[in-house]
């Protein structure tokens, strides 16, 4: 497990800046409740979500646009994982926590909602 | 070709502002008017068009001027019916109603882009009626290149489709999305995608639309984002959602239909179709760091201008060719056909984009991508060689305002790269054309052939 969590997972190009930044402790917190997969996936859109300041001020654009990538990077693991439950119920988590933002109203916790999808699908 | 048709119109006032504009467009959906020209004319002496803002309190300050200008109290000599000959039964007393009519217009023309009445952000067309209350007509006639009965059919199930999707979102997130699709565009990705659907045994017109409705919208987004990363201050000649709305919320609106884009494809239950259109995300995201990066080095080469285009453009429009082909259960042959199709024919569409920064008439304000250092192949071959390319670079060193913006365009026409690019444009349509044509393809293939045409054909 602590080996896993030294290096760098594979799927993390043009990403790589992001690990020691506190991508790999936000990994380390889901991979108590998924598979490594999964768990990335979780890591990549809480941690895409708060590059992108959503609700909390603005984001620059270069900040935007690796947002973006995290976000992309996850829902192409989740597509390539074929668990289509679990695609369903992250992008649920995007659209709620972008609603609320939009809306300028308090934002749910995205680390709750991405544990809630988790779980959705087992 | 032409069509006409006619509108009826009830009025139900003496004097009435009735906005036209959702029946007028919903003609010319129904026609399937592509790029053209819809004429619109009033039958009647007392029935005028005007084209002006919607707004409550404007229209009772016209109708109130209309009145200023032919008072129904003076006394008018078309109204002393013993004078005239051949009076109907039932003629009215309404010299003022024509006196009124003459500030006005007895027809109207209105422009089509891309199946879309082309009207400013504050423009609705009125037809007003000065003596009413009234059963009127009026004669429409709509002029240009229609689209195929399929690419129409096709084109309306598909403007439903984003309408619903749009209806059951919250309004923070609709209504800014909302003015961006109603704005227009080509619709070249989800056109293609309702089109190469039809390649499979499968095919299911809905799903077509769902998973069409889903690419644009998801394209819409990264538009959302890209349009405050640059600074644009109007998209499809309206406000971006950043400039109208602030940049926060231009982008939790392009996060949630990104999401909203991804979450529609997976529940199509489609693997394939997921990972096909998920990649291209990806490649989107990864293409506009570079991007980016490559301002830095501006204007870059030719080797990295193809690398972003690729991500940028091309590879949205190939994953709606091949994912919509794998979700109607096309066998690989076509998917990989389509795959080489799109990526030619986006690689196409972005060059001739480029060449739009170089025309006052395209509709996108000429200059842009200058002024915001985009990367663009008109510049890359105009600074490579030949006598401008030296004044050029150094221009592109210095702050770009407006006087320079403008010397570089003039370089750049200057250096015969404009030709160039269109060349070669053209040489990849062509390219995608031959994939198509030696397919087979029947059901589509002149569709196909058309969309690839019009990838470029914007630039002439």
């Amino acid at each position: 497990m602590r080996d896993q969590l030294e290096a760098p997972p594979p799927d993390l190009e043009r990403l790589e800046s992001l690990w020691e930044a506190g991508l790999k402790s936000v990994f380390a917190q889901y991979q108590v409740a998924a598979e490594p997969v999964l768990a990335l996936a979780a890591a990549l859109v809480e941690v895409g979500c708060g590059m992108q300041r959503l609700g909390e001020g603005l984001a620059t654009p270069g900040d935007l646009l690796l947002g973006d990538l995290c976000l992309a990077r996850a829902s192409r693991l989740l597509a390539d994982l074929g668990d289509q439950p679990r695609q369903v119920a992250f992008a649920g988590v995007v659209e709620s926590v972008s609603t609320s933002a939009a809306a300028s109203t308090p934002l749910p916790s995205v680390r709750a909602l991405l544990l809630a999808a988790i779980g959705s699908g087992r | 070709m032409i069509t006409t048709r006619r509108i009826r119109v009830p009025s139900r006032r003496a004097t009435e502002f009735i906005d036209l504009t959702p029946a007028l467009q919903e003609a010319v959906s129904a026609s399937g008017l592509d790029d053209g020209r819809l004429f619109v004319q009033s039958l009647h002496t007392t029935f005028g068009l005007a084209v002006n803002e919607n707004e409550p309190l404007l229209l009772g300050d016209l109708a109130s001027a209309l009145e200023r200008m032919a008072p129904m109290e003076l006394v008018y000599q078309h109204d002393d019916l013993s004078r005239r000959q051949n009076v109907a039964p039932d003629e009215p007393s309404n010299g003022h109603s024509h006196v009124r009519h003459l500030l006005l217009q007895p027809s109207l023309t209105v422009l089509v882009e891309g199946g879309k009445l082309v009207l400013g952000r504050w423009q609705s067309v009125f037809a007003v009626e000065l003596d009413g209350p009234r059963s009127r007509e009026l004669a429409v006639q709509l002029d240009g290149a229609f689209l195929s009965p399929p690419v129409s059919s096709d084109r309306q199930l598909l403007e439903m489709e984003l309408a619903r999707q749009l209806l059951v979102d919250a309004e923070s997130v609709a209504t800014p999305m909302r003015r961006l699709v109603d704005a227009g565009g080509k619709r070249m990705r989800p056109l293609l995608a309702m089109l190469c659907s039809r390649l499979g045994p499968l095919h299911d017109p809905l799903r077509a639309a769902t998973l069409a409705a889903a690419i644009e919208l998801i394209h819409d987004a990264t538009l959302v984002h890209d349009d405050y990363v640059d600074d644009s201050a109007t998209r499809r000649g309206r406000p971006t959602v950043a400039a109208a709305e602030g940049p926060e919320r231009a982008i939790a609106v392009g996060d949630y239909y990104f999401a909203k884009g991804t979450r529609l494809i997976a529940e199509l239950g489609n693997r394939r179709v997921s990972s096909t259109v998920a990649n291209a995300m990806e490649m989107i995201c990864i293409s506009q760091i570079e991007d980016v990066e490559v301002r830095g080095r501006y204007p870059g080469d030719y080797a990295g201008y193809l690398r972003v285009v690729r991500g940028k453009t091309a590879a949205l429009i190939e994953a709606a060719c091949v994912g919509s082909a794998q979700l109607a259960g096309a066998p690989e042959a076509v998917t990989q056909r389509l795959a080489r199709y799109g990526d030619l024919l986006g690689i196409a569409f972005q060059m001739a984009d480029d060449l739009l920064d170089y025309s006052q008439h395209s509709g996108k304000p000429a200059g842009q991508d200058i002024r915001q250092r985009v990367l663009s192949l008109p510049l890359i071959y105009a600074t490579e060689e030949g006598s401008s390319a030296p004044a050029l670079r150094e221009l592109l060193d210095s702050t770009l305002g407006d006087g320079e913006v403008l010397e570089v365009q003039r370089l750049v026409k200057q250096s015969g790269a404009l030709g160039r690019v269109e060349e070669e444009a053209r040489q990849l349509v062509h390219a995608a054309m031959r994939e198509i044509e030696e397919a087979g393809f029947d059901p589509v293939r002149a569709d196909l052939v058309a969309l690839a045409h019009s990838a470029v054909d914007r630039v002439s």
